[in-house]
Order: C-alpha cells, then structure tokens, then sequence
C-alpha cells in the first residue's frame, strides 16, 4: 500500500458525507435518519455529514418504495454523485415495498434494479444505531483502498 | 490588559477540556435486551397451527416450512416490520422477541381467533361437499353420507331437506377445506381476530 493510499485511507475514513433520497416512503425512515443526526446518536463524531447535495456525497441513503415519479430521477441523482460512491437502502420499502408492495400498487421495488445498493438495513423503520453501522460497514468495505482496487 | 489575556488563555487551555474536545463520544450504544427484534425461534416445537402467518400484517414477512427438524416459521428481513404480532398470537410460544412473552405471561393476555361460515344460498346447490369435506365434521359423525346428512346434532353443518344448516359455527377452526370442495363458491369462511385480557382476580377481603 503506498504512503498516499495510506493517507486517503485515514482521512476517508474520518469524513464521509452523506445525501438522503425519499423516493416515496411514510416519513418513518426520515425522521429515523434524522435521529441519527441528534445528541442521542451524534453521527458528526463518527465523522459523518450530512449535506444533501449530492455532488459532495460519499453515501446516498435511499428511503422508499420507488415510485413512478422516481424513474430516471433517481438513477440522475446517483450518477451525480462522484466516485468513489455507495447506495445505502434504508427500511424495508427499498428492499421490498413493505406494505406499499400490494397488487396494482404503482411502486416499483427493490430499489436495487434501478441504482447498485451496497448495503440493506431491514426494519420498518430500522434504529438509528442500525443505519450507523451500516454507513460505518461500507465505508469499510467500499471506500478503503479504492485507489488501489480500482486503477 | 495583557495579564487578563493569559488568564483567560489559561482558563480555556484546560488539558481537560482539550480532551474532551478532543476525543469525547457518546457511550457505545447497545440496542437494549428488551427491545423488539426481528423474531427468533425459542426451540419449542412447532406445532403448524399457522397463527403468525394469519396474523403477520406486512407481506411476505413469515412462513412457515419444514425442514429436516419439522415445522419452523422462517422470518423474512425486509418485509418484516417487528410488530411481533405473531410472537403473541403463537399458542405454542415457539417466537420470542424483547419481552412480549414475559408481558403476555403477566398481563393474561392473548389473541382469541374464531370463525365465521358465510354461504351464499343462491349460489349453493346443497350438494353437501362442504358437510363432508370438513375434518371437524369427520371427526364428530364419521358416518355422514355423500350427500351431507347427518343425524347428528353436534356437527358444524349438514344439509337438511335440501338445504345446507350451520349449527355449530364455533367449532370450526378455519381450514377452509371446504372452500376449497365447494363446486359453486358459496361458502365462504371469515377470520375474526380480538385482542383478550384475562380478568383480574378480586381479592378476596
Ligand atoms: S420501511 Fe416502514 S417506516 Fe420506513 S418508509 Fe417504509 S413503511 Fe415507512
Ligand atoms: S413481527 Fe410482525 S411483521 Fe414480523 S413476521 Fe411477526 S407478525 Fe409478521
Ligand atoms: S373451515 Fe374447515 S373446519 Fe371450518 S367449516 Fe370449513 S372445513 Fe370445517
Ligand atoms: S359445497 Fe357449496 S354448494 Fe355444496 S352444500 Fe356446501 S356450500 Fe352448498
């Protein structure tokens, strides 16, 4: 590993930014997120922000079912954001609906035919410690050594 | 004016308070042993009576399969949204998830399930498939005939001149086997699920 790899390593591991997407969902998952955010939770000490612009992004947190309004928008927002970059699924509506997914229901799920997701938090709604370790896992799993894996 | 600066230099440079600016976090949060999670086998028997998936109100969230082990309801992440609905209505106890089991013991309460036989007569021909079909009724009257009568007062139904008669609606017990052997679609069997406290002892004065 070189000395530069080294140092990107340390620093993208302190500072990961993160944009939220609702593409339908009850609020429940929101204002799950947004708990991550207080004193309770305190996602800042682990070196996570939350700006929603994607542009700065690392992380884009999806909530919801997918609906029609969301086709092309949301694979638009995805492309945005720059490398390297990991959709996170939260709930159980972009994994399978939850209880939107009935007959002749307009939603669309899972959210992963439309973006890559690379990791799923299952729960309707999941705990904000639930949604911290999964942003703590794929900055992990996908953000170090990204250099290196990716020439 | 010089003097005052370095006290409040002093004042603020704390090693404390650096620490803690430093390197404070909250204590590591553990998710609480009686908070409801996803259910998880208690290793009692299952018994298929089907229960929680009669009760489970998020799609595709439980079912129950055999494995080599026998019956064992399987939990899907993702669908399942731990209302723990069907931890409760498990007359076995065999899911377990926080402390609902341990609150249901000491509260007395439970979810009572009961039945009801709708059949539509115009469209029933009083064939009596139902009357023989039913695995209550061949247990009660192991005699009844083909075409659904029975001289016996304690069966869930039979056809009486002609006509199908429920007598004993609450011994059904929801198979829907008769549904499923009815030619015409007429009978229809209705799930009614209420919540049940058991009522507190009075002490005796
Ligand atoms: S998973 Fe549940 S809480 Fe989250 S958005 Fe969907 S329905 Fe709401
Ligand atoms: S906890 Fe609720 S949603 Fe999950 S399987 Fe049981 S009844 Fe279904
Ligand atoms: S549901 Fe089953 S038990 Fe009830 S009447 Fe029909 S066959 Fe009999
Ligand atoms: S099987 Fe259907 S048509 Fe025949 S007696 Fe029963 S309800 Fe009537």
């Amino acid at each position: 590993m070189t000395i530069l790899q080294r140092i990107k390593n340390k620093v993208r591991a302190r500072s990961i930014h993160v944009a939220y997407v609702d593409v339908g969902s009850c609020n429940g998952c929101d204002i799950e997120v947004l708990a991550c955010l207080a004193p309770r939770y305190d996602i800042e000490q682990y070196g996570i922000f939350v700006h929603n612009n994607p542009r700065e992004a690392d992380v884009l947190l999806v909530i919801g079912a997918y609906t029609p309004g969301w086709e092309e928008k949301l694979a638009m927002v995805w492309e945005k954001i720059p490398d390297p970059k990991a959709a996170v699924a939260i709930g159980n509506c972009p994994i399978s609906g939850c209880l939107f997914n009935r007959r002749e229901s307009f939603v669309d799920p899972p959210v992963k035919k439309h973006i890559p997701i690379a990791a799923e938090v299952p729960g309707c709604p999941p705990r904000p410690t639930e949604i911290l370790q999964a942003i703590l896992s794929v900055r992990d799993s996908v953000f170090a050594n990204w250099e290196e894996e990716h020439p | 004016m010089g003097q005052s600066l370095i006290w409040y230099l002093k004042e603020f440079a704390r090693i404390e308070w650096i620490k803690k600016f430093l390197f404070a976090k909250t204590a590591p949060l553990v998710t609480p042993s009686y908070f409801r999670g996803f259910p998880e086998p208690t290793g009692k028997i299952c018994q298929n009576a089907l229960f929680c998936m009669m009760v489970c109100p998020a799609p595709g969230a439980i079912e129950v399969v055999h494995d080599e082990d026998g019956w064992i309801p399987r939990i899907h992440k993702g669908h399942c949204i731990r209302c723990g609905f069907c931890v409760e209505a498990c007359p076995n106890g065999i899911l377990k998830s926080g402390r609902i089991l341990e609150t249901k013991e000491r509260e007395g309460t439970s979810l009572l399930f009961s039945f009801r036989i709708a059949i539509d007569l115009e469209l029933c021909t009083g064939c009596g498939n139902c009357c023989t079909a039913c695995p209550v009724n061949k247990v009660i009257d192991a005699q009844m005939g083909a075409g659904g009568h029975s001289s016996n007062d304690e069966v869930i139904m039979r056809v009486q001149e002609g006509d199908i008669v429920v007598i004993h609606e609450d011994k059904c017990t929801g198979c829907k086997t008769c549904e499923v052997s009815c030619p015409t679609g007429a009978i229809r069997i209705a799930r009614i699920l209420e919540g049940y406290q058991q009522p507190v002892q009075e002490e005796s004065q």
